[in-house]
């Protein structure tokens, strides 16, 4: 179980880009986070895993207050934590298979990876994932030849080699086309059904959230607007999320 | 004339066009001022490059057969006596031979001026010679040059060249050159050889001095890690402002305060060209360094990664391959820069090449001229090939 408590982030700047957010998400849920942009959903998911230091607040994840650990302690943590990014962060100029066994640096001796080597189960391990989301024979191949959705792909093995329990993913298919859109998605939603691994995951358009989410919270300048079931976003909702002056777009 | 005035003239103006106005005149008169100064200034004279055709042409001729090989010579000599003035006694002619080389003088006395044939008979067939003339005493002269025919035979006719006169005999000689056996590197190929060798060394030296002084300065010149405080940002600063005043001198003038400092010769010119590089490289690797993409190394440290692990899986494999890339452009720069380097004191093939220039001895320049050509291309095929490699 994930509970945020109070967590309020404000930036150097300034900008307060979370407000007093609390919520708890239980095992195996698929959460999404909908809210225009800028209303803090990157910021959220990425002070779970503290690639952001909240201001206040606290992130529990069964029963250890996150923003309470450093050192080995937050990267044992984060080792169970996988991440999804919209940019695909997969290391350019490496190979496709160094950026999955690279999912695996906080498991493995520092010593020996620091020189490039990876146990032989791990290397397995890597093509097994490859295998999984379509894209083993473009394994040594440098990460920047794929195209975009062969690139989230390597980017979602890279998260299934930490053997997570919880995914984030920060708008994961906002840089992809339709098609291309829902097979990660679905990749995503097998790994919630089938593993029982918990996902919080941002997203632009509603009618994708619409279609994966077991639970929606929508932000609005840092605060919650809206928690519930999809089907309960009607046209107000979906008003007073988006504006007055929005209109739905379908992404089928 | 109030504000509004003049806001209402301008666009009244504009439609005029820049040609018209006053100050195009102005400064189309300028204009010609200053061409008409710079003209006289770099004293051009455009008939120079007609009359002193001739002269490039003698100097490419000779850079262009480079004296790069050489075979093993032999000559052939024969000698006569001719006296100057004549006496009672003047010298006998040579006897004819069957077999043997002689010479035979239309006449074997004379006074300076006079005109005297040379004829050689039983010599080398179909070779190049000489004629010289032999004093007693004082230089000896070159006076034509021949051409023996299938049967060993020329005729040549000369004019008596004025030297002193003097009771003992003069000579005249023939001498026929030609060469024999293999080709083989010649001397000046081998110096050039070595020189090029010193070169190529000296600009891996540049290169590295440069590249171990560039890597730690570049982090320390990169903005996005210095900006986190107030005295990085002055390091940062002056970091950056000495690498573009030193990056500003010209190696060559590095090399002049070099060449001075530790004396004339290679090491000078490591030291210059390394000094230029480690501003050049400094600046481009920290360029690099400020372009790191950091989604990498957030996702990095997002899988639980420690430090050292996100550095050696998201930071090296960004700035590695431009760095190497950069150091062997700059190997090509410095080698190209090392090879003219020598001609202020630096050492290298470019030392050779200016004292060759300034003997007037083309040939030999034309060896180091071409093998400074080829090491240049060779080298920027070869970094161009690697660099698109790693990159
Ligand atoms: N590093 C930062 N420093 C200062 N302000 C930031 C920083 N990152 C984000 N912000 C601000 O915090 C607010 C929330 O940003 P955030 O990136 O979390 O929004 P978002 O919902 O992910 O938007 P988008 O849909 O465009 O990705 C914005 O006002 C943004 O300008
Ligand atoms: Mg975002």
């Amino acid at each position: 179980m994930l509970e945020v408590q109070n967590l309020t982030k404000i930036y150097d700047g300034g900008t307060v880009a979370l407000r007093d957010l609390s919520f708890t998400v239980k095992d195996g849920e698929f959460l999404v986070i909908i809210g225009l942009s800028g209303s803090g959903k990157s910021t959220l998911l990425r002070c779970i895993n503290r690639l952001i230091e909240p201001t206040e607040g606290r992130i529990i994840w069964d029963g250890v207050d996150i923003t309470l650990l450093s050192g080995a302690e937050l990267r044992h943590a984060r080792r169970r934590i996988g991440m999804i990014f919209q940019q695909f962060n997969l290391v350019k100029r490496s190979s496709v298979l160094t950026n999955v066994l690279s999912g695996r640096l906080g498991y493995v001796n520092p010593w020996r990876s620091a020189v490039g080597r990876f146990p032989k189960e791990d290397v397995e391990q890597a093509l097994i994932c490859l295998d999984r989301v379509g894209i083993l024979d473009q394994a040594h191949k440098r990460a920047d030849e794929l195209s975009g959705g062969q690139q989230q792909r390597v980017g979602i093995a890279r998260a299934l080699m930490q053997e997570p329990t919880l995914i984030l993913a920060d708008e994961p298919v906002a840089s992809l086309d339709p098609a291309t859109s829902h097979s990660i998605l679905r990749y995503i939603e097998d790994l919630n059904r089938d593993e029982g691994v918990t996902v919080l995951c941002s997203l632009h358009f509603l009618s994708l959230a619409r279609a994966y989410a077991s639970r929606i919270i929508a932000l609005k300048d840092g605060e919650m607007v809206f928690e519930g079931l999809p089907a309960e976003i009607d046209d107000a909702r979906f008003k007073e999320i988006y504006g007055e002056e929005a209109i739905q777009v379908e992404i089928r | 004339m109030s504000a509004q005035e003049e806001r209402q003239e301008k666009p009244a103006k504009e439609p005029r066009g820049l040609l018209s106005s006053r100050r195009f005149i102005g400064a189309l008169f300028v204009g010609i001022l200053v061409y008409a100064y710079a003209w006289q200034s770099t004293e051009i004279n455009l008939r120079k490059l007609v009359t002193g055709y001739p002269d490039i042409v003698h100097i490419v001729t000779q850079i262009v057969q480079p004296d790069v090989l050489s075979r093993d010579k032999e000559y052939q000599e024969v000698l006569t006596n001719f006296q100057l003035p004549c006496t009672d006694s003047p010298p006998e002619r040579m006897a004819a031979s069957e077999s043997e080389p002689y010479l035979v003088l239309s006449h074997t006395c004379g006074v300076p001026g006079e005109p005297l044939s040379v004829e050689g008979f039983n010599l080398r067939p179909n070779t190049r010679g000489t004629v010289r003339w032999i004093p007693p005493a004082g230089t000896i002269r070159s006076l034509a040059h021949f051409d023996s025919d299938g049967e060993g035979h020329f005729v040549e006719g000369i004019s008596i060249p004025s030297v002193d006169e003097s009771e003992e005999l003069h000579q005249i000689q023939a001498e026929l050159r030609w060469e024999v056996g293999l080709p083989y590197a010649s001397e000046t190929a081998r110096i050039v050889f070595d020189k090029m060798l010193e070169t190529i060394m000296l600009a891996l030296m540049a290169t590295t001095l440069g590249v171990f002084a560039a890597v730690p300065l570049s982090f320390l010149a990169a903005r996005n890690l210095m900006s986190v405080s107030r005295p990085t940002m002055i390091i940062y600063f002056v970091i950056r402002g000495i690498f573009n005043i030193v990056r500003s001198i010209e190696p060559l003038i590095w090399a002049v305060v070099f060449a001075v400092w530790v004396g004339i010769g290679p090491f000078a010119g490591v030291l210059a060209l390394g000094m230029h590089s480690i501003a050049a490289l400094g600046k481009l690797y920290s360029e690099q360094v400020e372009s790191i993409d950091t989604g990498p190394i957030e996702a990095v440290t997002a899988t639980g990664a420690n430090v050292l692990q996100t550095i050696v899986y998201a930071v090296v494999p960004q700035i590695v391959p431009p760095y190497l890339a950069f150091t062997i452009y700059r190997w090509d720069i410095n080698v190209r820069m090392s090879t003219i380097i020598g001609m202020v004191g630096g050492g290298g093939v470019g030392f050779l090449l200016i004292q060759w220039v300034n003997l007037l001895r083309y040939k030999q320049a034309g060896v180091a001229v071409w093998a400074i050509t080829v090491v240049v291309w060779v080298m920027d095929f070869i970094s161009a090939y690697v660099r698109e490699k790693i990159v």
